[in-house]
Protein backbone atom coordinates (compact mmCIF):
# COMPACT_ATOMS: atom_id res chain seq x y z
CA UNK A 1 0.00 0.00 0.00
CA UNK A 2 1.12 3.30 -0.88
CA UNK A 3 1.58 6.48 1.40
CA UNK A 4 -0.91 9.32 0.89
CA UNK A 5 0.26 12.83 1.23
CA UNK A 6 -1.54 15.86 1.07
CA UNK A 7 0.83 19.35 -0.53
CA UNK A 8 -0.88 22.46 -0.48
CA UNK A 9 -0.18 24.48 -3.16
CA UNK A 10 0.41 24.23 -6.21
CA UNK A 11 3.31 27.31 -6.98
CA UNK A 12 6.94 26.01 -8.07
CA UNK A 13 7.73 24.98 -4.27
CA UNK A 14 4.00 22.75 -3.77
CA UNK A 15 4.61 21.24 -7.97
CA UNK A 16 7.95 19.75 -7.14
CA UNK A 17 7.25 18.46 -4.06
CA UNK A 18 4.08 16.72 -5.62
CA UNK A 19 6.43 15.59 -8.42
CA UNK A 20 8.98 14.03 -6.54
CA UNK A 21 6.53 12.10 -4.24
CA UNK A 22 5.10 10.61 -7.09
CA UNK A 23 8.10 9.69 -8.56
CA UNK A 24 8.29 7.78 -4.97
CA UNK A 25 5.34 5.70 -5.51
CA UNK A 26 3.54 8.12 -3.40
CA UNK A 27 -0.45 8.98 -3.75
CA UNK A 28 -0.07 12.75 -3.53
CA UNK A 29 -3.58 15.57 -3.69
CA UNK A 30 -2.23 18.72 -4.46
CA UNK A 31 -4.77 20.89 -3.38
CA UNK A 32 -4.40 24.61 -5.31
CA UNK A 33 -6.74 27.03 -4.52
CA UNK A 34 -6.60 28.82 -8.19
CA UNK A 35 -8.31 27.30 -10.83
CA UNK A 36 -4.34 26.61 -11.98
CA UNK A 37 -0.99 25.47 -11.07
CA UNK A 38 1.86 27.39 -11.44
CA UNK A 39 1.85 29.50 -8.28
CA UNK A 40 2.76 33.16 -8.81
CA UNK A 41 4.87 32.93 -11.25
CA UNK A 42 2.01 32.20 -13.76
CA UNK A 43 -0.88 34.05 -12.09
CA UNK A 44 1.14 36.81 -13.17
CA UNK A 45 2.63 35.55 -16.36
CA UNK A 46 6.42 36.04 -15.70
CA UNK A 47 8.31 35.72 -19.07
CA UNK A 48 11.82 35.39 -18.61
CA UNK A 49 13.71 34.15 -15.11
CA UNK A 50 16.49 35.69 -13.64
CA UNK A 51 19.66 34.61 -12.86
CA UNK A 52 19.66 33.50 -16.39
CA UNK A 53 16.80 34.77 -18.04
CA UNK A 54 15.63 31.18 -18.86
CA UNK A 55 11.96 31.65 -20.46
CA UNK A 56 9.55 30.81 -17.53
CA UNK A 57 7.86 27.81 -19.32
CA UNK A 58 11.28 26.40 -19.07
CA UNK A 59 10.60 25.64 -15.21
CA UNK A 60 7.11 26.18 -14.39
CA UNK A 61 6.04 24.62 -17.42
CA UNK A 62 7.84 21.84 -17.22
CA UNK A 63 7.11 21.56 -13.55
CA UNK A 64 2.89 21.76 -14.46
CA UNK A 65 3.30 19.08 -17.61
CA UNK A 66 4.50 16.58 -14.88
CA UNK A 67 2.08 17.17 -12.25
CA UNK A 68 -0.69 17.21 -14.23
CA UNK A 69 0.76 14.14 -16.74
CA UNK A 70 -1.75 12.03 -14.22
CA UNK A 71 0.50 9.42 -11.94
CA UNK A 72 0.67 9.74 -8.80
CA UNK A 73 -0.66 13.12 -8.62
CA UNK A 74 -4.64 13.97 -8.13
CA UNK A 75 -5.06 17.61 -8.38
CA UNK A 76 -8.06 19.61 -6.85
CA UNK A 77 -8.32 23.03 -8.47
CA UNK A 78 -10.00 25.62 -7.08
CA UNK A 79 -10.07 23.44 -3.89
CA UNK A 80 -8.99 24.26 -0.35
CA UNK A 81 -9.02 23.09 3.32
CA UNK A 82 -12.26 23.10 4.97
CA UNK A 83 -11.29 20.92 7.61
CA UNK A 84 -8.17 19.41 8.96
CA UNK A 85 -7.40 17.23 11.92
CA UNK A 86 -5.06 15.34 13.61
CA UNK A 87 -5.43 11.58 14.14
CA UNK A 88 -2.50 9.74 15.94
CA UNK A 89 0.36 10.56 13.82
CA UNK A 90 -2.05 10.81 10.82
CA UNK A 91 -4.31 13.74 9.29
CA UNK A 92 -7.86 13.88 8.46
CA UNK A 93 -8.65 16.33 5.73
CA UNK A 94 -11.47 17.66 4.18
CA UNK A 95 -10.82 18.95 0.63
CA UNK A 96 -13.49 21.51 -0.63
CA UNK A 97 -14.20 22.11 -4.11
CA UNK A 98 -16.69 23.07 -6.66
CA UNK A 99 -17.06 19.20 -6.82
CA UNK A 100 -18.24 19.01 -3.16
CA UNK A 101 -16.41 17.88 -0.50
CA UNK A 102 -13.94 14.90 -0.31
CA UNK A 103 -12.86 13.25 3.36
CA UNK A 104 -9.31 11.60 3.34
CA UNK A 105 -6.24 10.77 5.55
CA UNK A 106 -2.69 11.24 5.09
CA UNK A 107 0.02 10.08 6.23
CA UNK A 108 1.66 13.48 6.15
CA UNK A 109 0.95 17.41 5.08
CA UNK A 110 3.16 19.81 3.14
CA UNK A 111 2.26 23.23 3.39
CA UNK A 112 3.68 25.24 0.28
CA UNK A 113 0.98 28.38 0.17
CA UNK A 114 3.58 30.57 -0.68
CA UNK A 115 3.22 34.42 -0.79
CA UNK A 116 1.57 37.60 -1.71
CA UNK A 117 2.88 40.51 -3.66
CA UNK A 118 2.66 43.71 -1.51
CA UNK A 119 -0.14 45.93 -2.65
CA UNK A 120 1.84 49.34 -3.48
CA UNK A 121 -1.19 51.14 -2.90
CA UNK A 122 -0.57 50.78 0.91
CA UNK A 123 2.34 53.33 0.73
CA UNK A 124 0.62 56.52 -0.46
CA UNK A 125 3.92 58.34 -1.20
CA UNK A 126 4.09 56.13 -4.38
CA UNK A 127 0.68 57.17 -6.35
CA UNK A 128 0.05 53.58 -7.24
CA UNK A 129 -3.31 53.44 -8.28
CA UNK A 130 -3.64 57.00 -8.82
CA UNK A 131 -1.81 58.09 -11.68
CA UNK A 132 -1.77 55.15 -14.68
CA UNK A 133 1.76 55.79 -15.72
CA UNK A 134 2.89 54.19 -11.74
CA UNK A 135 2.54 50.37 -11.98
CA UNK A 136 4.53 47.35 -10.06
CA UNK A 137 7.07 44.83 -11.18
CA UNK A 138 3.96 42.51 -10.93
CA UNK A 139 2.40 44.38 -13.16
CA UNK A 140 5.36 45.20 -15.88
CA UNK A 141 6.18 41.49 -15.43
CA UNK A 142 2.46 40.62 -17.07
CA UNK A 143 3.10 43.64 -19.82
CA UNK A 144 6.30 41.92 -20.75
CA UNK A 145 4.99 38.52 -20.58
CA UNK A 146 1.56 40.08 -23.11
CA UNK A 147 3.79 41.14 -25.16
CA UNK A 148 2.36 44.79 -24.17
CA UNK A 149 4.80 46.95 -22.84
CA UNK A 150 3.71 50.80 -23.35
CA UNK A 151 2.39 53.16 -21.39
CA UNK A 152 -1.16 52.79 -19.61
CA UNK A 153 -2.41 56.16 -19.71
CA UNK A 154 -2.27 56.20 -23.64
CA UNK A 155 -0.81 53.05 -25.12
CA UNK A 156 2.47 54.50 -25.99
CA UNK A 157 5.92 53.15 -25.96
CA UNK A 158 7.48 54.96 -22.69
CA UNK A 159 10.98 56.80 -23.35
CA UNK A 160 11.99 57.10 -20.03
CA UNK A 161 11.52 54.24 -17.07
CA UNK A 162 12.14 54.43 -13.64
CA UNK A 163 12.33 51.68 -11.55
CA UNK A 164 12.10 52.14 -7.54
CA UNK A 165 13.21 49.67 -5.01
CA UNK A 166 12.33 48.44 -1.54
CA UNK A 167 7.90 49.59 -1.62
CA UNK A 168 6.77 47.58 0.92
CA UNK A 169 10.12 46.27 2.21
CA UNK A 170 12.73 47.65 5.07
CA UNK A 171 9.62 49.83 5.87
CA UNK A 172 8.32 50.03 9.49
CA UNK A 173 6.02 52.40 8.34
CA UNK A 174 4.64 49.68 5.95
CA UNK A 175 4.92 46.93 8.80
CA UNK A 176 7.30 44.81 6.78
CA UNK A 177 10.73 45.40 7.95
CA UNK A 178 12.86 42.92 6.21
CA UNK A 179 14.08 42.55 2.95
CA UNK A 180 12.10 40.81 0.02
CA UNK A 181 15.44 39.47 -1.06
CA UNK A 182 14.30 39.08 -5.30
CA UNK A 183 13.16 42.75 -5.76
CA UNK A 184 16.35 43.88 -6.24
CA UNK A 185 17.25 41.46 -8.67
CA UNK A 186 13.75 41.44 -10.51
CA UNK A 187 13.81 45.13 -11.22
CA UNK A 188 17.52 44.60 -12.65
CA UNK A 189 16.58 41.71 -14.79
CA UNK A 190 13.31 43.98 -16.09
CA UNK A 191 15.31 47.02 -16.78
CA UNK A 192 17.88 44.80 -18.56
CA UNK A 193 15.26 43.16 -20.42
CA UNK A 194 13.43 46.17 -21.36
CA UNK A 195 16.88 48.02 -22.44
CA UNK A 196 17.37 44.59 -25.13
CA UNK A 197 13.81 45.26 -26.26
CA UNK A 198 13.51 49.02 -26.25
CA UNK A 199 16.91 50.59 -26.63
CA UNK A 200 15.20 53.55 -27.27
CA UNK A 201 14.16 53.66 -23.62
CA UNK A 202 16.17 55.08 -20.84
CA UNK A 203 16.02 52.86 -17.76
CA UNK A 204 16.70 54.50 -14.28
CA UNK A 205 17.26 52.25 -10.60
CA UNK A 206 16.44 54.20 -7.47
CA UNK A 207 18.22 52.33 -4.84
CA UNK A 208 19.51 52.49 -1.11
CA UNK A 209 21.09 49.33 -1.47
CA UNK A 210 21.24 46.69 -4.18
CA UNK A 211 20.86 43.48 -3.22
CA UNK A 212 21.77 41.31 -6.01
CA UNK A 213 22.99 38.42 -3.78
CA UNK A 214 25.73 35.80 -4.60
CA UNK A 215 25.79 35.11 -8.54
CA UNK A 216 22.75 37.54 -9.11
CA UNK A 217 25.39 40.26 -8.82
CA UNK A 218 26.35 39.39 -12.75
CA UNK A 219 22.70 40.99 -13.98
CA UNK A 220 23.67 44.28 -12.13
CA UNK A 221 26.97 44.74 -13.34
CA UNK A 222 25.56 43.95 -16.88
CA UNK A 223 22.97 46.36 -16.33
CA UNK A 224 25.67 49.08 -16.05
CA UNK A 225 28.08 47.74 -18.74
CA UNK A 226 26.02 46.43 -21.43
CA UNK A 227 22.72 48.39 -20.53
CA UNK A 228 23.67 51.77 -20.13
CA UNK A 229 21.00 51.53 -17.23
CA UNK A 230 21.43 54.82 -14.27
CA UNK A 231 21.55 53.70 -11.26
CA UNK A 232 21.01 56.47 -8.84
CA UNK A 233 21.62 56.00 -4.76
CA UNK A 234 18.37 57.58 -3.03
CA UNK A 235 15.01 55.95 -2.30
CA UNK A 236 11.83 58.39 -3.41
CA UNK A 237 10.32 60.39 -1.13
CA UNK A 238 7.08 61.11 -2.94
CA UNK A 239 5.60 60.59 -6.96
CA UNK A 240 3.55 63.72 -8.57
CA UNK A 241 2.39 63.98 -11.95
CA UNK A 242 4.06 66.64 -13.89
CA UNK A 243 3.46 68.71 -17.16
CA UNK A 244 3.04 66.43 -20.67
CA UNK A 245 1.55 63.82 -18.90
CA UNK A 246 4.41 62.54 -16.88
CA UNK A 247 4.98 61.13 -13.27
CA UNK A 248 7.58 63.28 -11.38
CA UNK A 249 9.99 60.91 -8.67
CA UNK A 250 11.30 63.39 -5.77
CA UNK A 251 13.92 62.38 -3.49
CA UNK A 252 17.29 62.63 -2.70
CA UNK A 253 20.15 61.79 -4.91
CA UNK A 254 22.80 61.14 -1.75
CA UNK A 255 25.85 60.34 -4.00
CA UNK A 256 25.82 63.20 -6.85
CA UNK A 257 23.08 65.14 -6.92
CA UNK A 258 21.35 66.03 -3.91
CA UNK A 259 17.70 67.12 -4.33
CA UNK A 260 16.10 65.97 -7.91
CA UNK A 261 12.59 66.16 -9.04
CA UNK A 262 13.02 63.38 -12.87
CA UNK A 263 9.98 63.37 -15.26
CA UNK A 264 9.64 59.59 -15.93
CA UNK A 265 7.17 58.41 -18.84
CA UNK A 266 6.02 55.26 -16.13
CA UNK A 267 7.08 54.24 -13.00
CA UNK A 268 7.84 50.77 -12.05
CA UNK A 269 7.54 49.93 -8.32
CA UNK A 270 9.62 46.82 -6.75
CA UNK A 271 6.93 46.07 -4.17
CA UNK A 272 8.41 43.05 -1.99
CA UNK A 273 6.79 39.79 -0.81
CA UNK A 274 4.64 39.22 1.96
CA UNK A 275 3.14 35.88 4.23
CA UNK A 276 -0.61 37.54 2.60
CA UNK A 277 -3.64 36.11 4.28
CA UNK A 278 -2.88 32.70 3.67
CA UNK A 279 -0.30 32.66 5.75
CA UNK A 280 -2.55 33.32 9.30
CA UNK A 281 -5.43 31.43 8.09
CA UNK A 282 -3.31 27.87 7.35
CA UNK A 283 -1.21 28.56 10.30
CA UNK A 284 -4.66 28.57 12.50
CA UNK A 285 -6.41 25.81 10.49
CA UNK A 286 -3.29 23.30 10.85
CA UNK A 287 -1.95 24.41 14.49
CA UNK A 288 1.12 25.65 13.13
CA UNK A 289 3.46 28.92 13.70
CA UNK A 290 3.36 31.78 12.48
CA UNK A 291 6.49 34.45 12.26
CA UNK A 292 6.42 37.93 13.15
CA UNK A 293 6.95 38.88 9.78
CA UNK A 294 3.78 37.45 8.83
CA UNK A 295 5.23 34.43 7.58
CA UNK A 296 5.03 30.36 8.04
CA UNK A 297 7.64 30.20 11.18
CA UNK A 298 10.13 26.75 10.76
CA UNK A 299 10.89 24.76 14.22
CA UNK A 300 14.24 25.93 13.47
CA UNK A 301 15.23 28.71 10.62
CA UNK A 302 19.03 27.02 10.25
CA UNK A 303 18.42 23.20 10.89
CA UNK A 304 15.08 22.39 9.30
CA UNK A 305 13.79 25.71 7.63
CA UNK A 306 11.54 22.61 5.82
CA UNK A 307 9.72 21.37 8.92
CA UNK A 308 7.07 23.09 11.18
CA UNK A 309 6.73 23.02 14.72
CA UNK A 310 4.30 20.14 13.97
CA UNK A 311 5.37 16.71 13.29
CA UNK A 312 3.96 15.44 10.62
CA UNK A 313 3.50 19.22 8.51
CA UNK A 314 6.48 20.26 6.24
CA UNK A 315 6.78 23.91 4.92
CA UNK A 316 8.61 24.90 1.45
CA UNK A 317 8.93 27.55 -0.37
CA UNK A 318 8.06 31.19 -0.09
CA UNK A 319 5.46 30.81 2.97
CA UNK A 320 8.54 30.85 4.97
CA UNK A 321 9.53 33.73 3.43
CA UNK A 322 10.78 35.70 0.49
CA UNK A 323 13.11 33.46 -1.78
CA UNK A 324 13.28 33.08 -5.25
CA UNK A 325 12.48 29.78 -7.53
CA UNK A 326 15.52 28.19 -7.29
CA UNK A 327 15.21 28.13 -3.96
CA UNK A 328 11.72 27.16 -3.28
CA UNK A 329 12.42 24.49 -5.59
CA UNK A 330 14.99 22.99 -3.56
CA UNK A 331 12.95 23.29 -0.12
CA UNK A 332 10.15 21.42 -2.48
CA UNK A 333 12.25 18.62 -2.51
CA UNK A 334 13.85 18.85 0.98
CA UNK A 335 10.06 18.60 2.10
CA UNK A 336 8.91 15.80 -0.18
CA UNK A 337 12.26 13.71 1.27
CA UNK A 338 10.90 14.88 4.75
CA UNK A 339 7.43 13.97 4.16
CA UNK A 340 8.20 10.74 2.77
CA UNK A 341 10.25 9.21 6.01
CA UNK A 342 7.50 10.52 8.18
CA UNK A 343 4.71 8.65 6.36
CA UNK A 344 7.53 5.72 6.13
CA UNK A 345 8.35 5.85 9.73
CA UNK A 346 4.35 6.03 10.88
CA UNK A 347 3.04 3.49 8.51
CA UNK B 1 31.08 83.26 22.28
CA UNK B 2 34.38 83.71 20.20
CA UNK B 3 33.96 82.91 15.59
CA UNK B 4 36.25 82.66 13.55
CA UNK B 5 36.86 84.32 9.41
CA UNK B 6 33.83 82.32 8.23
CA UNK B 7 31.11 82.66 11.59
CA UNK B 8 31.82 79.17 12.97
CA UNK B 9 32.01 79.45 17.01
CA UNK B 10 35.05 78.87 18.39
CA UNK B 11 34.92 76.61 21.39
CA UNK B 12 36.71 73.80 23.30
CA UNK B 13 36.09 70.67 22.61
CA UNK B 14 34.55 69.65 26.20
CA UNK B 15 31.79 72.17 25.76
CA UNK B 16 31.10 70.38 22.37
CA UNK B 17 31.01 67.01 23.92
CA UNK B 18 28.38 68.98 27.00
CA UNK B 19 26.37 69.90 23.91
CA UNK B 20 26.57 66.54 22.80
CA UNK B 21 25.69 65.01 26.24
CA UNK B 22 22.55 67.21 26.40
CA UNK B 23 20.68 66.23 23.59
CA UNK B 24 21.51 62.18 24.23
CA UNK B 25 19.81 62.78 27.41
CA UNK B 26 16.48 64.38 26.49
CA UNK B 27 14.21 61.61 27.00
CA UNK B 28 13.23 62.49 23.41
CA UNK B 29 16.48 60.62 21.91
CA UNK B 30 16.09 57.02 21.71
CA UNK B 31 12.72 57.38 19.85
CA UNK B 32 14.06 60.33 17.50
CA UNK B 33 17.57 58.74 16.79
CA UNK B 34 16.89 54.89 15.86
CA UNK B 35 18.72 53.15 13.44
CA UNK B 36 19.20 55.03 9.71
CA UNK B 37 19.11 53.80 5.95
CA UNK B 38 21.19 56.50 4.69
CA UNK B 39 18.20 56.34 1.80
CA UNK B 40 17.27 60.16 1.58
CA UNK B 41 13.59 59.79 1.90
CA UNK B 42 13.65 62.77 4.77
CA UNK B 43 15.85 64.83 2.82
CA UNK B 44 13.51 64.13 -0.35
CA UNK B 45 10.51 64.75 1.23
CA UNK B 46 11.87 68.27 2.84
CA UNK B 47 10.98 71.29 1.71
CA UNK B 48 13.93 73.51 2.71
CA UNK B 49 16.11 71.48 1.31
CA UNK B 50 15.53 72.73 -2.05
CA UNK B 51 16.66 76.15 -1.19
CA UNK B 52 19.36 75.70 1.68
CA UNK B 53 22.38 73.28 1.55
CA UNK B 54 20.27 71.53 4.42
CA UNK B 55 19.47 67.81 4.73
CA UNK B 56 17.54 65.96 7.13
CA UNK B 57 19.26 62.73 6.61
CA UNK B 58 22.60 64.21 7.44
CA UNK B 59 21.09 65.82 10.65
CA UNK B 60 20.20 62.19 11.62
CA UNK B 61 24.05 60.35 10.05
CA UNK B 62 25.83 63.32 12.21
CA UNK B 63 23.68 62.40 15.37
CA UNK B 64 24.02 58.39 14.82
CA UNK B 65 27.80 59.40 14.53
CA UNK B 66 28.06 60.20 18.38
CA UNK B 67 30.91 62.67 17.63
CA UNK B 68 30.34 66.05 19.08
CA UNK B 69 32.30 67.99 16.87
CA UNK B 70 29.99 66.64 13.61
CA UNK B 71 27.35 67.78 15.82
CA UNK B 72 28.46 70.82 16.82
CA UNK B 73 28.71 71.94 13.12
CA UNK B 74 25.14 71.76 13.15
CA UNK B 75 24.06 74.25 16.17
CA UNK B 76 25.18 77.81 14.76
CA UNK B 77 22.64 78.01 11.44
CA UNK B 78 21.91 74.15 10.31
CA UNK B 79 19.19 73.64 13.02
CA UNK B 80 17.45 76.99 11.83
CA UNK B 81 17.10 76.13 8.08
CA UNK B 82 14.52 73.37 9.38
CA UNK B 83 10.66 74.51 9.46
CA UNK B 84 9.68 72.12 11.81
CA UNK B 85 7.07 70.22 9.32
CA UNK B 86 7.91 67.23 10.35
CA UNK B 87 7.37 65.11 6.67
CA UNK B 88 10.50 63.79 7.31
CA UNK B 89 8.99 61.79 10.84
CA UNK B 90 6.14 61.03 8.45
CA UNK B 91 8.08 59.14 6.26
CA UNK B 92 11.25 58.15 6.87
CA UNK B 93 11.24 53.98 6.63
CA UNK B 94 12.72 54.02 10.10
CA UNK B 95 10.37 55.84 11.84
CA UNK B 96 13.12 58.08 12.92
CA UNK B 97 12.60 61.71 13.27
CA UNK B 98 14.97 64.07 12.20
CA UNK B 99 12.70 67.43 12.40
CA UNK B 100 12.20 66.33 16.55
CA UNK B 101 16.19 65.87 17.53
CA UNK B 102 16.62 68.87 15.43
CA UNK B 103 14.15 70.83 18.15
CA UNK B 104 15.82 69.25 20.70
CA UNK B 105 19.08 70.67 19.52
CA UNK B 106 17.55 74.02 19.03
CA UNK B 107 16.05 73.79 22.66
CA UNK B 108 19.40 73.76 24.02
CA UNK B 109 20.65 76.69 21.74
CA UNK B 110 17.93 78.68 23.22
CA UNK B 111 18.21 77.77 26.74
CA UNK B 112 21.88 78.16 26.47
CA UNK B 113 21.25 81.72 24.79
CA UNK B 114 23.52 80.85 21.81
CA UNK B 115 23.81 83.59 19.33
CA UNK B 116 22.26 81.72 16.98
CA UNK B 117 18.65 81.32 18.71
CA UNK B 118 19.02 84.99 19.62
CA UNK B 119 19.50 85.84 15.94
CA UNK B 120 16.61 83.67 14.80
CA UNK B 121 13.86 84.81 17.67
CA UNK B 122 14.76 88.20 17.17
CA UNK B 123 11.89 88.75 14.27
CA UNK B 124 9.42 86.66 16.92
CA UNK B 125 9.64 89.26 19.88
CA UNK B 126 6.21 90.45 19.35
CA UNK B 127 4.35 87.31 18.85
CA UNK B 128 6.81 85.86 22.18
CA UNK B 129 4.97 88.98 23.71
CA UNK B 130 1.98 88.53 23.03
CA UNK B 131 2.18 84.68 23.67
CA UNK B 132 3.64 84.59 26.75
CA UNK B 133 1.77 87.85 28.47
CA UNK B 134 -2.04 87.12 27.28
CA UNK B 135 -1.99 83.59 25.73
CA UNK B 136 -2.73 85.38 22.05
CA UNK B 137 -0.61 84.78 19.29
CA UNK B 138 -1.53 87.22 16.70
CA UNK B 139 -3.79 89.95 17.23
CA UNK B 140 -5.69 92.48 14.48
CA UNK B 141 -3.12 95.30 15.37
CA UNK B 142 -0.68 93.67 14.21
CA UNK B 143 -1.86 93.07 10.71
CA UNK B 144 -0.50 95.61 8.56
CA UNK B 145 0.54 96.01 5.14
CA UNK B 146 4.06 95.96 5.38
CA UNK B 147 3.77 92.93 7.93
CA UNK B 148 1.79 90.48 5.40
CA UNK B 149 2.74 91.57 2.21
CA UNK B 150 1.17 88.12 1.25
CA UNK B 151 -2.31 88.43 2.41
CA UNK B 152 -3.10 90.27 -0.86
CA UNK B 153 -4.52 93.33 -2.00
CA UNK B 154 -7.58 93.75 0.86
CA UNK B 155 -4.88 93.65 3.69
CA UNK B 156 -4.97 97.50 3.40
CA UNK B 157 -9.00 97.48 3.90
CA UNK B 158 -8.29 94.90 6.59
CA UNK B 159 -5.76 96.77 8.66
CA UNK B 160 -8.32 100.44 9.15
CA UNK B 161 -10.93 101.23 11.13
CA UNK B 162 -9.94 97.87 13.33
CA UNK B 163 -12.24 98.99 16.77
CA UNK B 164 -15.17 99.03 14.65
CA UNK B 165 -14.93 96.27 12.48
CA UNK B 166 -14.11 93.86 15.63
CA UNK B 167 -17.10 95.55 17.37
CA UNK B 168 -19.68 93.49 14.60
CA UNK B 169 -18.56 90.55 16.14
CA UNK B 170 -20.71 88.89 17.98
CA UNK B 171 -19.05 87.90 20.78
CA UNK B 172 -17.30 90.22 23.54
CA UNK B 173 -14.09 88.38 24.18
CA UNK B 174 -13.45 88.94 20.42
CA UNK B 175 -14.49 92.85 20.55
CA UNK B 176 -10.44 94.28 21.15
CA UNK B 177 -8.03 94.88 18.91
CA UNK B 178 -4.93 94.68 20.72
CA UNK B 179 -5.65 90.91 21.23
CA UNK B 180 -7.32 88.03 19.29
CA UNK B 181 -9.69 87.93 22.46
CA UNK B 182 -9.52 89.39 25.59
CA UNK B 183 -7.88 87.07 28.32
CA UNK B 184 -9.14 87.07 31.98
CA UNK B 185 -7.00 87.92 34.59
CA UNK B 186 -7.43 84.27 36.05
CA UNK B 187 -6.40 82.96 33.46
CA UNK B 188 -3.31 85.00 32.68
CA UNK B 189 -2.08 83.98 36.12
CA UNK B 190 -2.66 80.45 35.26
CA UNK B 191 -0.31 81.09 32.26
CA UNK B 192 2.70 82.34 34.19
CA UNK B 193 2.19 79.63 36.73
CA UNK B 194 2.80 77.53 33.83
CA UNK B 195 5.09 79.35 31.87
CA UNK B 196 7.36 79.67 35.51
CA UNK B 197 6.97 76.11 36.09
CA UNK B 198 8.52 75.70 32.85
CA UNK B 199 11.12 77.78 32.66
CA UNK B 200 9.62 79.91 29.45
CA UNK B 201 10.45 82.67 31.02
CA UNK B 202 14.20 82.40 31.73
CA UNK B 203 14.64 81.11 28.80
CA UNK B 204 13.06 84.38 27.13
CA UNK B 205 15.86 86.02 29.96
CA UNK B 206 18.80 84.65 28.29
CA UNK B 207 18.24 85.28 24.84
CA UNK B 208 16.29 88.37 24.59
CA UNK B 209 16.98 90.22 28.24
CA UNK B 210 15.04 93.94 27.71
CA UNK B 211 11.33 91.38 25.57
CA UNK B 212 11.92 89.71 28.91
CA UNK B 213 12.01 93.19 31.09
CA UNK B 214 8.75 94.19 29.47
CA UNK B 215 6.66 90.78 29.60
CA UNK B 216 7.54 91.11 33.56
CA UNK B 217 6.17 94.18 33.89
CA UNK B 218 2.95 93.47 32.80
CA UNK B 219 3.29 89.63 34.55
CA UNK B 220 3.67 92.26 37.59
CA UNK B 221 0.78 94.31 36.63
CA UNK B 222 -1.79 91.15 36.52
CA UNK B 223 -0.43 89.33 39.34
CA UNK B 224 -0.77 92.09 41.51
CA UNK B 225 -4.09 93.33 40.31
C1 LIG C 1 7.69 40.16 -9.57
C2 LIG C 1 8.46 38.93 -9.18
C3 LIG C 1 9.28 38.31 -10.12
C4 LIG C 1 10.02 37.17 -9.78
N1 LIG C 1 10.86 36.64 -10.70
C5 LIG C 1 11.64 35.60 -10.33
C6 LIG C 1 12.63 35.07 -11.22
O1 LIG C 1 12.81 35.61 -12.34
N2 LIG C 1 13.40 34.04 -10.80
C7 LIG C 1 13.25 33.49 -9.54
O2 LIG C 1 13.98 32.57 -9.20
N3 LIG C 1 12.29 33.95 -8.70
C8 LIG C 1 11.50 34.98 -9.05
N4 LIG C 1 10.59 35.45 -8.16
C9 LIG C 1 10.34 34.72 -6.90
C10 LIG C 1 9.28 33.61 -7.15
O3 LIG C 1 8.07 34.21 -7.56
C11 LIG C 1 9.05 32.79 -5.88
O4 LIG C 1 10.26 32.26 -5.42
C12 LIG C 1 8.12 31.63 -6.10
O5 LIG C 1 6.92 32.02 -6.73
C13 LIG C 1 7.78 30.94 -4.78
O6 LIG C 1 7.12 29.75 -5.05
P1 LIG C 1 6.07 29.11 -4.05
O7 LIG C 1 5.60 27.88 -4.66
O8 LIG C 1 6.67 29.03 -2.71
O9 LIG C 1 4.90 30.19 -3.89
P2 LIG C 1 3.83 30.79 -4.93
O10 LIG C 1 4.41 31.01 -6.25
O11 LIG C 1 3.28 31.97 -4.20
O12 LIG C 1 2.71 29.68 -5.03
C14 LIG C 1 1.86 29.38 -3.97
C15 LIG C 1 0.62 28.68 -4.47
O13 LIG C 1 -0.16 28.27 -3.36
C16 LIG C 1 -1.51 28.57 -3.60
N5 LIG C 1 -2.19 28.73 -2.30
C17 LIG C 1 -1.99 29.71 -1.39
N6 LIG C 1 -2.76 29.53 -0.31
C18 LIG C 1 -3.47 28.39 -0.54
C19 LIG C 1 -4.43 27.69 0.21
N7 LIG C 1 -4.80 28.11 1.43
N8 LIG C 1 -4.97 26.58 -0.32
C20 LIG C 1 -4.59 26.16 -1.55
N9 LIG C 1 -3.67 26.78 -2.29
C21 LIG C 1 -3.12 27.88 -1.81
C22 LIG C 1 -1.45 29.82 -4.43
O14 LIG C 1 -2.65 30.02 -5.15
C23 LIG C 1 -0.26 29.57 -5.31
O15 LIG C 1 -0.63 28.89 -6.48
C24 LIG C 1 9.89 36.61 -8.48
C25 LIG C 1 9.05 37.23 -7.55
C26 LIG C 1 8.39 38.41 -7.86
C27 LIG C 1 7.59 39.08 -6.80
S1 LIG D 1 15.71 42.82 -2.57
FE1 LIG D 1 16.35 44.92 -2.97
S2 LIG D 1 14.43 45.98 -3.50
FE2 LIG D 1 13.87 44.08 -2.48
S3 LIG D 1 13.62 44.67 -0.37
FE3 LIG D 1 15.71 43.87 -0.58
S4 LIG D 1 16.97 45.68 -0.98
FE4 LIG D 1 14.83 46.27 -1.31
S1 LIG E 1 10.77 68.86 10.02
FE1 LIG E 1 12.55 70.03 9.30
S2 LIG E 1 13.97 68.48 8.59
FE2 LIG E 1 11.99 67.49 8.76
S3 LIG E 1 11.11 67.66 6.69
FE3 LIG E 1 10.35 69.40 7.87
S4 LIG E 1 11.81 71.02 7.44
FE4 LIG E 1 12.81 69.13 6.80
S1 LIG F 1 14.49 58.75 5.95
FE1 LIG F 1 15.14 57.89 7.92
S2 LIG F 1 16.41 56.13 7.38
FE2 LIG F 1 16.24 57.40 5.53
S3 LIG F 1 18.02 58.77 5.58
FE3 LIG F 1 16.33 59.85 6.59
S4 LIG F 1 16.55 59.38 8.75
FE4 LIG F 1 17.80 57.87 7.64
Amino acid sequence: MSENILVVGGGPAGLNAAVMLSELGVNVALVERDSFLGGNPKKFKYKFLFPDMQPADNVIGELIKKAEAGGGIKVYYSSEISDFKENGKKFDVTIKSADGSEKKTFDSVIVATGFEHFDPARDAKYSYQLFDDVIDIKDLERMMGENNFVRPSNGKPPKKVAFILCVGSRDRHVGNQYCSRVCCTVSVKQAIEMREHFPDCEAYIFYMDIRTYGFFEDLYWQAMEEHDVQIVKGRIAEITSGPDNTVICKGEDTLLRGPFEIPFDMVVLASGMEGGPQSPEISSKLGIELDEHGFLKPENITLSPFKSNKPGIFLAGACTGPKAISDSITEGAAAAMNAYTYAVKNR
Amino acid sequence: MEYDENGVSIVPSEFKKEIFEEARKDFRYEEYVRGCLNCGVCTGGCPPHRFFDFSPRIVLQKMKSKDPELIWTMMDEYIWACFQCFTCAMICPFLNSPGGIIAVLREIAVRRGFESAKKVLKPYSRVLLKLTAYGNQLSPDMIQPDFFPDWGPTIGYASTDLAVKRKAIPMPTLQVTNLAWDVAPEAMKELYEIFDEAGVFKIIESVDPSLYEIIQDIVDDVRSS
